[in-house]
């Protein structure tokens, strides 16, 4: 004779394995429960403007803290790769110049555009940020004051991060990123507005 | 489509059209029958379809052809396992892989034969200190994929090559 557990035992094991089977979210998703990007119009409820400008960063840092960016910008001189940030195969290295090693350029498999039919993404300036850049591992508010620190953001001041995020085309091959790769949540024109506002707000960090 | 033309193994080829989408692996296998470049993994993990790029400064370097394509080779001058022997006499590496028995499948052999190629030709420019020899020839073998042999038999092969000639490749050969 059955247990009069088991049946509803076993409706409740079906049900969590039709909600795994769903697939969880991306990294990104998960954190931020969006693939697009609010507009900086969507703040302008919240009156205190130290708060709606580090709710701008926050809403950036759905962009700054993806794959598609942090890949690039890892912590140490190896770049990742894909959706699970895996270790780059071939196991290639930053070099001096981030660049590649010689006998290794970055060049030498990227080529100036995606190569879709070789899975192959691709820029003219395909190459690792430098190692003060660093974002992998490091929360939206880390980041932040990184961005804003000209000793480590390439000596950018507030004004020149609006267009080196929202017009640079090698930032923008984050939201064209070849078949098989998820594009960076919203545009590249809305991060750039985000940015803007957050500058034009004080830049303040969440 | 794209017109291409390039150097292989001191011979032209081109100007001919190309499509876009032809990546330069296939071009060598299927458009001029080059098969001893191999397509592994097509992903340029394994590295056993790397050429051999002359540069015009005089050094080279191994570049996968599974993932890149074609056009991106229009200009250039390269050097696939075809261009290693000269007029049936193997080179003194190739020699080498046979007499250490470095291969067994052979599959994987081009690109080591391609890697090794480059690292001989570096060292001639470029003398290593013996003691640095060992950590030499493994960083310029990383990556390439053996699934026969376990890597020693190859990675003794190029040792002795390069002890073989150590005034040449050696800075206290």
């Amino acid at each position: 004779m059955r247990p009069k557990w088991r049946r509803p035992a076993l409706i409740s094991a079906l049900l969590l394995v039709n909600v795994a089977a769903a697939g969880a979210p991306g990294a990104a998703e998960w954190a931020t429960g969006s693939n697009t990007l609010a507009s900086p119009e969507s703040f302008s409820a919240m009156t205190d403007i130290n708060k709606r400008s580090a709710a701008y960063f926050t809403e950036l840092s759905k962009v700054l803290t993806n794959p598609r960016c942090t890949n690039c910008h890892p912590a140490g001189d190896r770049p990742r790769q894909g959706d699970t940030t895996r270790l780059h195969q071939p196991p290639v290295f930053r070099g001096k110049d981030g660049f590649g090693l010689e006998s290794m350029r970055c060049p030498i498999c990227h080529e100036s555009a995606n190569f879709d039919p070789g899975g192959m993404p691709g820029h003219a300036e395909w190459h690792l940020a430098p190692r003060e850049m660093a974002w992998e591992g490091k929360t939206g508010s880390q980041i932040c004051a990184q961005i804003k620190d000209p000793k480590r953001n390439g000596n950018r001041s507030p004004r020149d991060l609006i267009d080196h995020i929202g017009k640079d085309t090698l930032v923008g091959w984050a939201w064209a990123p070849g078949s098989g790769r998820k594009p960076a949540p919203g545009t590249q024109k809305e991060a750039g507005a985000l940015v803007e506002a957050w500058v034009n707000s004080g830049a303040a960090c969440p | 489509m794209t017109k291409l033309a390039l150097t292989i193994n001191g011979r032209g080829y081109g100007p001919m059209d190309v499509r876009d989408d032809l990546t330069m692996n296939d071009f060598l296998r299927e458009f001029l029958g080059m098969t001893g470049t191999k397509f592994g993994c097509g992903a340029a993990q394994c590295l056993s379809c790397v050429v051999i790029v002359d540069l015009p400064d005089g050094t080279s370097h191994t570049n996968p052809t599974c993932v890149v394509s074609a056009a991106s080779f229009h200009g250039k001058k390269i050097r696939t396992i075809e261009g290693h022997a000269e007029d049936g006499q193997l080179t003194v590496l190739q020699k080498a892989f046979i007499e250490h028995f470095a291969f067994q499948c052979g599959y994987c052999t081009p690109g080591f034969l391609n890697e090794g190629q480059v690292l001989l030709e570096r060292l001639a420019r470029t003398p290593v200190a013996r003691a640095d020899l060992e950590t030499t020839i493994a960083e310029a073998l990383d990556g390439h994929l053996c699934r026969c042999t376990g890597y020693v038999k190859y990675h003794e092969a190029m040792r002795d090559v390069i002890l073989a000639n150590s005034r040449r490749f050696l800075k206290d050969g």
